[in-house]
């Protein structure tokens, strides 16, 4: 495919990585999308339910998660800015860096997903849960793959397969890892916060 | 045709048009039933012209979708056929289960059949579409088993596209959820819940996989367009079908008993299932524009360009038009779900099976490339008269469904069903006209085929 | 931007959304076998309910009426036909065993099964259970 030289990020580089992602993308933000709506939807029939389920949750745990989530994917950019320079090993550290904040989410999320299962919550327990339950979980599961994704890359990385001219693989990982941490900046302050 | 193996695609086809023949007759019969209640009864009740109508269409899609494989893996694996003696017998077993399913249909009581089968041994009959005795459907899967052994050893030991790829993996999963007509436990919510996995991962799911790959194999060849660039775009489709239509499965789940949280996610994720159809028919219009050679087959183009719109009709917006929970509340189980399931039939899949029939009929019966001018104008027609009446007969259904909720459904005094069923009569009325030139289009469709002349030869680079 | 559009990660998506969504409709599923119990009225299952849904299988009833909204669109709604016929499985016996061998001319008429009596209270008793089957409230009228 195109050969794009690292340096010369111009228009014709934009967008980064494979078209692809990019539909997988937006089809992503339009699921995620509607759900919020229709979160917003259903929170406006049943205010009082949904403000009391909110103060339930473990807001701690889900600030942490932000902080956490959003420093793994800056320490991506890190590794993609080393790939640039043709610093594998930094690109390597960075990238293991990122993945091992990702599984301290994931950690962390299954803490507040055994709670709510000790305490006997279910999609059928309420509106609110449901929402809970379903965008979180749904959230969860494209972090794992994320996951996989960056492991991936990782050992690629290793591999010596990505250089300063041809990281287009990377990006591609990154665009959909940048993805699940905008979901995720969404979805605490709108399911967590927002009252 | 490049391989002689190929030829075995041809018995299949033809028994294909001859079984579609005989669904548009039971559906016409059905058509009256509905005006004219006691049309043939107690002959033929209607739940018997039902099962035929429906039974019919599986099963001559499935012959379709086997033979359009039994032509295509040949020349995309670039071998032979692992076994062309197979392929034949196998056609005769399977034709011959099938007029046996449908003449027990007819001549004996149902119950008795159930009996006579053995059904109490393992009980799977008497469910919507998986009608047929468990022995038939034991009879099926062998069939079926038999089909893909011999289409994956011929695509293993030749040339592996994404095209003959994919279809493999859609006529897999087909095998493979089918099996699931074989669980039907007491519990209804249980049993409702696993025959979705058969009927909706089939048609919105695996199915959808068998479409896709038919398209762009058709579509390959008719414009000379790069392979590359086809199998880039069916992979995106088809991963869009699934990443929609999974989920989507959740739209059957609002009212049969199962927890109400299906509402949510079977809407969410169904009102993205017609995005995979709309960029089905993206794919085909920015196909044929950049099409490399004059096809000398307009016939054939003409069914792989409708193919996707109709589809995006039947199976995109009319499937959306209902599909929200808050509105599929109302129309469950109406006649607006007749409507959709009519027309996104026949443009995802009757549409898909004519035209890779009309694409490589000619060349199984020995042309170069396309059937004479002539028969082209007739088979066209044909594809005219049989898609327009299909768009009316939809729009009336649509009608009647619209009245219908109305009357029984909204209100203070909802009106009991047979009451209703009058009321909307003259609705019933119109779509058995449709019906009948739907009929008159399927005719021209099998004349089509016996107008000779002179072939239509393909002038160089377009 | 279309000239970074590779197969191969073509080929990816494509695999990844069906292993993705596929493992996504599993979880749901088990969570669905988890809450069935709630609502699936599966306590009232008794051997007679079980024959019932056996009749209902074995004369293809499915072939005209729906059941819980599927099914075919010729013949009423059967999910509630128990609370529209005054919660009476008598009633519904009654009008099974009262249908014209040879139908009604120019109308649409059920067919006579020519059941037994244990096949009729057990088909009633299918569609008693059926009929309290939690549904999300459907059908939105008692006509079905």
């Amino acid at each position: 495919m195109q050969q794009t030289t690292a340096l010369t990020a111009g228009k014709e580089d934009y967008p980064p990585g494979d078209f692809v992602i990019w539909i997988v993308i937006y089809a992503e933000l339009l699921a995620f999308g509607i759900f919020f709506l229709s979160y917003a939807f259903a929170r406006s029939q049943n205010v009082e339910l949904f403000n009391a389920s909110q103060l339930e949750l473990n807001r701690t745990a889900g600030a942490i998660n932000t902080l956490v989530l959003i420093t793994s994917s800056y320490f991506v950019v890190r590794s993609i800015a080393a790939i640039r320079e043709n610093l594998q090993k930094q690109a390597a550290r960075w990238m293991w860096a990122a993945i091992g904040l990702g599984s301290i989410f994931i950690v962390i999320k299954l803490f507040e997903f055994y709670t709510k299962y000790d305490e006997g919550i279910t999609l059928s327990s309420n509106t609110f849960y449901m929402f809970y339950l379903s965008m979180t979980f749904f959230h969860f599961m494209h972090v794992i793959l994320g996951l996989v994704i960056l492991t991936i890359m990782a050992t690629k990385i290793r591999h010596g397969d990505y250089t300063a001219q041809e990281h287009d693989g990377m990006e591609t990982g990154a665009n959909y890892w940048h993805m699940v941490d905008l979901v995720w900046i969404i979805l605490f302050p709108l399911v967590y916060v927002i009252r | 045709m490049q391989y002689q193996s190929q030829m075995a695609a041809k018995p299949y086809f033809i028994a294909a048009i001859l079984l579609f023949v005989g669904q548009i007759v039971f559906g016409l019969i059905m058509g009256l039933q509905y005006v004219i209640g006691d049309f043939l009864f107690p002959e033929i009740p209607f739940n018997v012209a039902r099962m035929v109508h429906t039974n019919l269409l599986i099963v001559w899609l499935l012959f379709g979708f086997m033979g359009a494989t039994y032509y295509l893996v040949p020349e995309e694996a670039e071998t032979e056929l692992h076994s062309t003696k197979l392929a034949y017998i196998l056609f005769w077993i399977f034709l011959g289960a099938g007029v046996v399913t449908v003449l027990g249909y007819l001549l004996v009581p149902y119950a008795t059949l159930a009996r006579i089968t053995g059904n109490e041994i393992l009980p799977t009959m008497g469910r919507e579409f998986l009608e047929q005795p468990t022995i038939i459907k034991i009879g099926l899967v062998l069939v079926i088993l038999g089909f893909l052994y011999n289409t994956t050893i011929t695509i293993l030991k030749g040339r592996k596209t994404v095209v003959s790829w994919v279809l493999l993996l859609g006529l897999w999963g087909l095998a493979i959820f089918f099996l699931f007509a074989f669980y039907n436990p007491h519990n209804l919510v249980l049993d409702k819940y696993y025959w979705w996995w058969v009927v909706h991962l089939w048609v919105e799911g695996v199915w959808e996989l068998i479409m896709g790959a038919i398209l762009a194999f058709v579509l390959i060849k008719l414009t000379g367009v790069d392979r590359e660039v086809v199998e880039k775009w069916l992979y995106v489709i088809i991963a869009m079908t699934l990443l929609t239509g999974i989920i989507g499965t959740g739209h059957h789940y609002y009212w049969i008993g199962t927890p109400e949280y299906w509402q949510w996610w079977g809407s969410i994720f169904s009102a993205l299932e017609p995005i995979p159809f709309f960029m089905m028919v993206i794919f085909a219009f920015n196909m044929a524009n950049k099409r490399r050679r004059q096809h000398p087959n307009k016939a054939a183009m003409l069914w792989a360009i409708g193919t996707p719109v109709m589809a995006f009709l039947g199976a995109g917006v009319w499937g959306f038009l209902h599909t929200l929970a808050p509105v599929n509340f109302y129309t469950h189980g109406s006649q607006i779900t007749a409507a959709h399931g009519h027309m996104a039939f026949y443009g995802a899949y009757v549409m898909i099976v004519l035209a890779i029939i009309s694409y490589a009929m000619p060349m199984l019966r020995g042309r170069a490339a396309a059937n004479s001018d002539k028969s082209q104008v007739i088979e066209m027609w044909s594809f005219w008269l049989m898609t327009v009446s299909m768009v009316f007969i939809t729009l009336f259904l649509t009608g009647a469904g619209i009245l219908q909720i109305w009357l029984q459904r909204i209100g203070e005094n909802p009106q009991s069903f047979m009451v209703v069923q009058e009321k909307i009569s003259l609705f019933y009325w119109m779509r058995e006209v449709a019906g009948v030139i739907f009929l008159i289009g399927l005719v021209l469709y099998v004349i089509s085929f016996f107008i000779g002349g002179e072939e239509r030869t393909a002038p160089a680079k377009a | 931007m279309s000239e970074k559009f590779t197969k191969s990660m073509a080929r990816n998506m494509f695999y990844g959304s069906a292993v993705f969504f596929f493992l996504l409709f599993l979880a749901l599923t088990f969570d669905t076998s988890k809450a069935l119990p709630e609502r699936d009225n599966r306590e009232a299952i008794t051997t007679e309910v079980a024959r019932g849904k056996t009749v209902w299988e074995e004369n293809n009833c499915v072939g005209c009426h729906s059941l819980l909204g599927e099914g075919a669109y010729f013949a009423p709604e059967l999910g509630n036909v128990y609370t529209r016929f005054g919660n009476s499985e008598e009633a519904i016996i009654a009008f099974i065993k009262s249908r014209p061998q040879d139908g009604i001319a120019g109308r649409r008429s059920m067919p006579q099964f020519n059941l037994s009596e244990e096949d009729l209270k057990a088909v009633a008793a299918f569609l008693k259970y059926a009929s309290e089957i939690d549904a999300a409230g459907w059908p939105p009228t008692i006509e079905g």
